[in-house]
């Protein structure tokens, strides 16, 4: 029984520079897969073997059965690829590169209209077909380089970071659609993302990886857990600061870094429940409770966790949100899922 | 072609592949997709004219009076450096095909390329083809210029066939030339290198003067082992004369051997491109 994708030992250099490194994968048919790292961790890398567009130095990768060294042809007749910079011709239209693009996949004349037609339709720019691409949005030439990786119809699809540069909708709106595809037809999908939220969102499983090693590999689930306990970060008076972080910290669980001198920072180990407790606690104490707000673990905690550091594209996510009007899913990346508590 | 073979899956489903892409079909929308661009970029089509044009002047002008040399072949310099014109805009052509290329390169289309199941040899044909019709271009351009002129072509139809086909076969060996650079480089910043080899090639040759206006030089001796003579020779017998087979048979074989050549540095160059 084969797997649609899967590699071992799967390990590309460049001179003395090691890219990936003895990556094992196994994507499960009918998944979607998510890739996670920061810049430079070896996803793009991966992908490039994974679809024959790299060959790689060591190891073995298998993916819609056939071998990506040995049987590439078949591979890339089984795949469908959107890679990180949606390379689109600007002089083109949509629909002379949809049919460009059937025409590379051996689909004749007839075929790739009906084709053409019935993609443009689905990733919503029918109307904007005959126009040139150079005039597109970004979303709408992220949408239609998914079309363009649809065109025949594959097995397997790789989408190397298909939100990044996306406005707030735009990601939203090719989330969507990556979720459609995979209900509807059972498209396999790796994904590749530095953005957590996404990863969160889309992925039924992620692999974290850094420095061309997988670090951590799971359900988002199951990786937030392996962190434990939530983080509870609040703000009392002055007065009462130093007495309700020791009161706290002794009796909930162990105090964190917090983020501002101000705040007491306290992973819970009685988890969310123990969020009335600690309120019961600080009324007792006299204490006046200006904010608190509840951190579950986010995967950016697990990226930490695994390598010790924070994941660089966290940062761009929630950028990209504040910059653009400021969405919860793009903050949440970062911060993990808030639960903010009022004042007392 | 729609060949199809199951490709195994997780569930023990099967799924069919994709059909195989044909080297023709594919070489054909490479070389469309060519042609939509410089439609779409009317400017592009300015250097194609007016380079080949600004040739036909310059070098009329400054060699004028190499036609007073005691057995020049032709009294009339356009009649000279017409065919050099259209060689020399014909390797622009190649070298345009192969700028394209690198700015494919640059940006990620030509990914797209390579992640397609389409026969490799198609997506060089199709940088060739687009070279090959561009080498009109010039060619109509001066020979419709020379004729407005008052010069006459003794050779006739046949003189403007030749010399098509010299064209087509500069253009293409200059694409190939160009290739092999950009996808060793992959940027079409290398474009200075291909420009290089382009010039060297064409000028070193008797694009100006006849080889025996060079000897005693070293001039004599690089334009003798260069191909491009044997070429010009055959460009320019329909021009100068009647074309002749002793004219026209060594620039075929010239033609043939900087294809095959250069067709193997594009090849190379392609296959570590893949890898």
């Amino acid at each position: 029984m084969s797997l649609p994708i899967q590699a071992a030992g799967l390990r590309r250099s460049f001179g003395d520079l090691v890219a990936v490194d003895g990556v094992d994968l196994e994507v499960r048919e009918g998944e979607i897969f998510g890739f996670l790292g920061p810049n430079g961790a070896g996803k793009s890398t991966t992908v490039r073997m994974l679809t024959t567009l790299l060959r790689p130095t060591g190891g073995w990768a298998r993916v819609a059965g056939h071998d990506v060294v040995t049987d590439a042809d078949l591979v890339r007749r089984s795949i469908g690829v959107a890679l990180q910079d949606a390379a689109i011709d600007p002089l083109m239209t949509g629909n002379e590169l949809l049919r460009l693009q059937a025409t590379l996949h051996g689909i004749g004349r007839i075929e790739a209209k009906r084709r053409g037609a019935e993609l443009l339709e689905r990733v919503g720019l029918t109307a904007a077909g005959d126009r040139r691409v150079g005039g597109y949005s970004g979303g709408m030439r992220r949408r239609l380089d998914l079309a363009l990786s649809l065109v025949h119809a594959p097995a397997v699809l790789f989408l190397d970071e298909p939100t990044t540069g996306l406005d707030p909708m735009s990601r939203i709106a090719l989330w969507e659609e990556v979720r459609s595809l995979n209900a509807e037809n059972g498209t396999t999908v790796l994904l590749t993302t530095q953005y957590l939220e996404e990863a969160d969102q889309l992925a039924g499983r992620i692999a974290i990886i850094d420095r061309g090693r997988i670090v951590s590999e799971g359900t988002p689930q199951t990786l937030k857990a392996q962190v434990g306990a939530p983080t509870l970060v609040l703000r009392v008076d002055a007065g009462h600061r130093d007495e309700a972080r020791a009161v706290l910290s002794g009796r909930f669980g162990t105090e964190r870094p917090a983020p501002t001198p101000e705040a007491i920072a306290v992973g819970l180990d009685g988890g969310a429940g123990a969020v009335a407790d600690v309120v019961r606690v600080l009324d007792e104490l006299g204490a006046e409770l200006e904010a608190m707000e509840l951190h579950e673990p986010s995967l950016d905690d697990v990226f930490a966790e695994a390598t010790g550091r924070r994941l660089e594209g966290a940062e761009e996510a929630t950028t990209d949100g504040d910059d653009e009007g400021g969405t919860e899913p793009a903050a949440e990346g970062r911060r993990g899922r808030r639960r903010r508590g009022g004042t007392s | 072609m729609t060949a199809t073979s199951p490709t195994p899956t997780a569930a023990g489903l099967t799924r069919p592949v994709g059909p195989a892409a044909g080297v023709v079909p594919v070489a054909l929308a490479l070389i469309r997709r060519s042609l939509l661009g410089t439609v779409r970029i009317p400017a592009t089509f300015i250097p194609m004219i007016v380079m080949p044009l600004f040739f036909v002047i310059a070098f009329g002008g400054a060699f004028s009076s190499v036609t007073l040399l005691p057995g020049f072949p032709t009294d009339n310099i356009l009649n000279w450096v017409a065919p050099f014109s259209v060689l020399q805009g014909a390797s622009f052509a190649g070298f345009g095909s192969a700028f394209g290329a690198g700015r494919d390169l640059e940006n990620g289309f030509f990914d797209r390329l390579l992640l397609a199941p389409s026969p490799r040899l198609a997506l060089i044909l199709g940088a060739l083809g687009y070279s090959a019709l561009r080498a009109f271009v010039p060619t109509v351009i001066v020979v419709s210029a020379v004729l407005l002129t008052g010069a006459t072509v003794p050779g006739g139809v046949l003189a403007i066939a030749v010399l098509l086909l010299a064209a087509m076969g500069v253009a293409v060996s200059a694409g190939l030339w160009g290739l092999g650079v950009v996808y060793r480089t992959r940027t079409q910043r290398s474009g200075g290198l291909i420009q290089v080899g382009i010039f060297t090639a064409m000028f070193l040759s008797v694009g100006l003067v006849p080889l025996s206006q060079m000897e005693g030089t070293w001039l004599y001796w690089a334009a003798r082992v260069n191909p491009i003579t044997a070429v010009l020779g055959m460009a320019r017998s329909g021009f100068v004369g009647d074309v002749t087979v002793d004219a026209v048979l060594p620039g075929v074989g010239a033609l043939a051997a900087m294809i095959g050549l250069l067709g193997w540095f594009a090849w190379r160059g392609f296959r570590r491109l893949e890898g």
